[in-house]
């Protein structure tokens, strides 16, 4: 039984819930970080994004530094040099047009810029697709990038509060995208809870880089065609060694810190539904998590003893953690947007991390590969005779056909 | 087939074209919405993915969804529900009524049984239900018309049309919670426009059986596709062609999404099957954009062929002059460039019915609105 008063507390939080696109949300959560500089280049999703911070600069509801660029390769370029000289900064894109923008991505992580980039996931061309697709943004899981997906326009807020966070942390200092699914978050309405003022400026105080570009730091930029044989190597391994230290360390800290700032828990690398004596897991990420999670409360419904995993972070991939998490489970199942053609086992790239995930474990369970590649989205029936197949699979102790193409027309070769 | 998750929620389309009307449908959304969550149900809306209204006059969906408070899904059929879902249907534009609009041949196809249809036009309720039987509906339908002349309420139709959907979608929510919504966005001097609209708005119950409707017997008249040679059915030009017109014709969604090949019978790689020389692409028709037509004054005419030489889609034929309308997306230049002022641009429902509507949103107001 609740207290008066904590009644009055949950009465007065549902008033505050707003109906929001994961677009707005995200612009809000900018807003609430007091970004300085944000770089902006149209490609559908993302384009919902620039839209909204732009109304809201335009509207006097704070102030940032607001360009729009001619390119995605300038947009990145742009918040690359206003990062280094010790700027709070905002970018994101789409598809192809951030492909466009790869060149300076690759060197903002090289450089240990913490830039906090949106990627509203779509397909990559031809022809025109833009669809849900998570290629564009997995060009980047090997650079340098930190990278974690959110599953509703509420927590594309809250990760991108806490992106900042970890991005800034003198331990980490490495750029972090925010993975938005494209249409299914970034353009669908629904309710958000956002944070108070003050609840983040306690979070997230302004960003003090240590070394800013600036001559009175008694700084400036390493010299460009620098001999490999110099300092290649070394500069790849203080990547290496953040990238460790922010998943061992930063990335759990921060959560937690947000947790107590919010008040509820959140897991940082996982949420599991159904998964406490599940043989069966189906691991997933980003939006259509939660047709996983609707689907697998209805085969427990029917006694199927099913869970849900969704993976939050995708870089640094949590490979102990997972392995821990899926402890006992007979059959995996790996809900994947993307392709790798010709890659181990033509599967897809959730599914060989996955799979190599588990190549030291002393329990290796079945895994199979839903592939949902090319933009259309998932229906539910197609879920459920995946899953069924998974069980088929585990009860006959091998999969015949570990990879399968769940939306395509046509025969499954 | 309505899957459960679905048949739990209660859906409002929004139909409209442009980039103006995108604009109004995300506030006709965003003030329902949370109306919605007002009245204790979970709410989402969004615009239908596929569309593409930043482009001039093409038409979109806004949907917005109203849950029981335990839905938490993502909805399966995110972009377009499939099956009989919709208790509103809403018109910003009355053109759309008697148009495909964007992937939806017909205006009522995926409307439930009962749904309620709301117009923005300056014509009467039973004048509309006439237009939806001839153009919009191919199923039986036993619902309401509610029209409303959006402009009188406020600077944009937005408001009118948020009071004139609350009207339809009663008791889901009432229109003291619509009040509240717009409270709460501070729009306070909104209000009373949306009362008034909410009460002055016509209603009609109108019922309409599916074999009166003119589209239900093109509906039952889709012939089969031409069988594919071979066991694979690989790159079969003509079988493809075939298919390819069967999507093309038809007039529900389901039949449309049915229709489209598997992998192995699409062209390899950048290639796609298409016209032949001199004819249209069947895959691409286009006046779905149109509000105003062109017609031509054969006795002004002197033959001169501006109209075929600057058509900017090539919808008008050179011998002899004649507008394609199935491509025609109603841009007006060959109005411009005739010298001889032989080609008038009246509105749709004027041209195909002689209706006399007054309800459309010209360029001058247009640009007015977005303050070029």
């Amino acid at each position: 039984m609740m207290s008066k008063s904590s009644q009055v507390a949950v009465q007065k939080a549902v008033q505050k819930r707003r109906v929001w696109t994961g677009a707005r949300s995200v612009a809000e959560a900018v807003k609430l970080a007091d970004v300085d500089v944000i770089a902006a280049y149209p490609i559908r999703p993302y384009t919902g994004i620039m839209n909204a911070l732009a109304t809201m600069i335009a509207g006097g509801d704070f102030y940032a530094e607001y360009l729009v660029c001619d390119s995605e390769h300038s947009q990145f370029e742009v918040v690359k040099h206003a990062s280094a000289v010790g700027a709070r900064t905002f970018v994101g894109s789409s598809g192809t047009g951030l492909v466009y923008g790869a060149e300076a991505a690759v060197v903002t992580a090289l450089g240990q810029l913490p830039v906090v980039g949106i990627v509203g996931c779509r397909s990559l061309d031809d022809p025109g697709n833009f669809g849900m697709e998570w290629n564009d943004a997995f060009m980047f899981r090997d650079v340098g990038w930190l990278m974690e997906w959110s599953k509703d326009p509420q927590e594309a807020l809250e990760m991108t509060l806490v992106a900042y966070r970890i991005a800034e942390d003198p331990r980490v200092l490495l750029p972090h995208f925010v993975a938005l699914d494209g249409a299914a978050i970034t353009h669908v309405a629904s309710p958000v809870t956002p944070p108070t003022k003050e609840q983040v400026a306690k979070f997230l105080p302004p960003y003090k880089p240590l070394h800013p570009l600036d001559p009175a730091y008694e700084s400036v930029s390493k010299a460009m065609h620098i001999a490999p044989s110099l300092i290649g190597p070394e500069q790849r391994k203080s990547i290496d060694a953040a990238m460790k230290r922010a998943k061992n360390i930063v990335i759990p800290e921060a959560w937690k810190a947000w947790g107590d700032t919010i008040g509820r828990e959140y897991p940082p690398f996982f949420e599991g539904t159904q998964m406490e004596d599940a043989d069966y897991a189906i691991l997933s990420m980003g939006a259509y998590s939660r047709n996983v999670e609707y689907v697998v409360e209805r085969m427990r419904e029917s006694g199927v003893k099913v869970g849900s995993l969704r993976l939050k972070y995708l870089r640094p991939f949590p490979t102990e953690e997972l392995v821990k998490a899926l402890d006992g489970v007979k059959g995996i199942g790996v809900v994947d947007f993307s392709y790798s053609f010709g890659s181990p086992g033509n599967g897809s790239v959730l599914y060989n991390d996955v799979r190599a995930a588990f190549y030291e474990a002393e329990q290796r369970p079945l895994i199979m590969d839903y592939i949902f590649a090319g933009g259309r989205e998932m229906t539910i029936p197609e879920l459920e005779k995946s899953i069924q197949a998974l069980i088929e699979s585990v009860r006959k102790g091998r999969v015949d056909k570990p990879v399968r193409w769940v939306t395509v027309r046509g025969e499954d070769v | 087939m309505v899957s459960p998750e679905l048949e739990e929620l209660t859906w409002l389309a929004i139909h409209g074209r442009g980039v103006i009307n995108t604009a109004h449908s995300s506030q006709i959304a965003l003030t329902l919405s949370q109306a919605g969550v007002a009245a204790g149900r979970e709410a989402f809306y969004y615009m239908r993915y596929d569309d593409s209204p930043e482009r001039v006059q093409l038409p979109f969906i806004y949907y917005a969804v109203f849950g029981n408070p335990r839905i938490r899904v993502i909805l399966p059929e995110e972009v377009e529900p499939v099956g009989s879902v919709f208790d509103t249907v809403a018109v910003l534009d009355s053109s759309l009524l008697v148009k495909s609009t964007s992937q939806r041949a017909l205006l009522m196809d995926g409307a439930k049984k009962k749904a309620s249809l709301v117009v923005n036009t300056s014509l009467k309720p039973s004048v509309i239900l006439n237009l939806v039987r001839k153009y919009g509906c191919a199923q039986d339908w036993e619902g309401k018309i509610i029209t409303l002349r959006a402009k009188k309420y406020g600077q944009n139709i937005a408001l009118g049309m948020t009071g004139a959907i609350a009207k339809a979608m009663e008791p889901l929510y009432s229109i003291d919670d619509v009040v509240e919504s717009l409270e709460s966005e501070g729009k306070t001097d909104s209000v009373d426009a949306v009362r008034s609209a909410y009460e002055e708005a016509d209603s009609l119950d109108v019922t309409l059986k599916a074999q009166d409707c003119e589209q239900y017997k093109l509906k039952s008249s889709l012939g089969e596709a031409k069988p594919f040679k071979g066991a694979k059915g690989w790159w079969d030009r003509e079988a493809y062609m075939s298919l390819k017109e069967r999507a093309a014709n038809a007039p529900t969604y389901e039949q449309r999404i049915e229709a489209m090949p598997s992998w192995e019978q699409i062209a390899p790689a950048l290639i796609e099957f298409g016209p032949k020389v001199s004819e249209r692409n069947i895959g691409f028709k286009t006046s779905f954009a149109r509000t105003f037509r062109p017609v031509i004054d054969y006795g002004k005419c002197v033959n001169c062929k501006l109209c075929h030489v600057f058509c900017p889609d090539g919808a008008i034929d050179y011998e002899p002059i004649k507008v394609n309308y199935e491509y025609c997306k109603g841009c007006g230049i060959c109005a411009r460039v005739c010298g001889s002022k032989a080609i008038s641009m009246p509105h749709e429902l004027q041209a195909l019915e002689g209706l006399d509507e007054e309800e459309f949103l010209t360029i001058r107001e247009a640009l007015i609105e977005y303050a070029y």
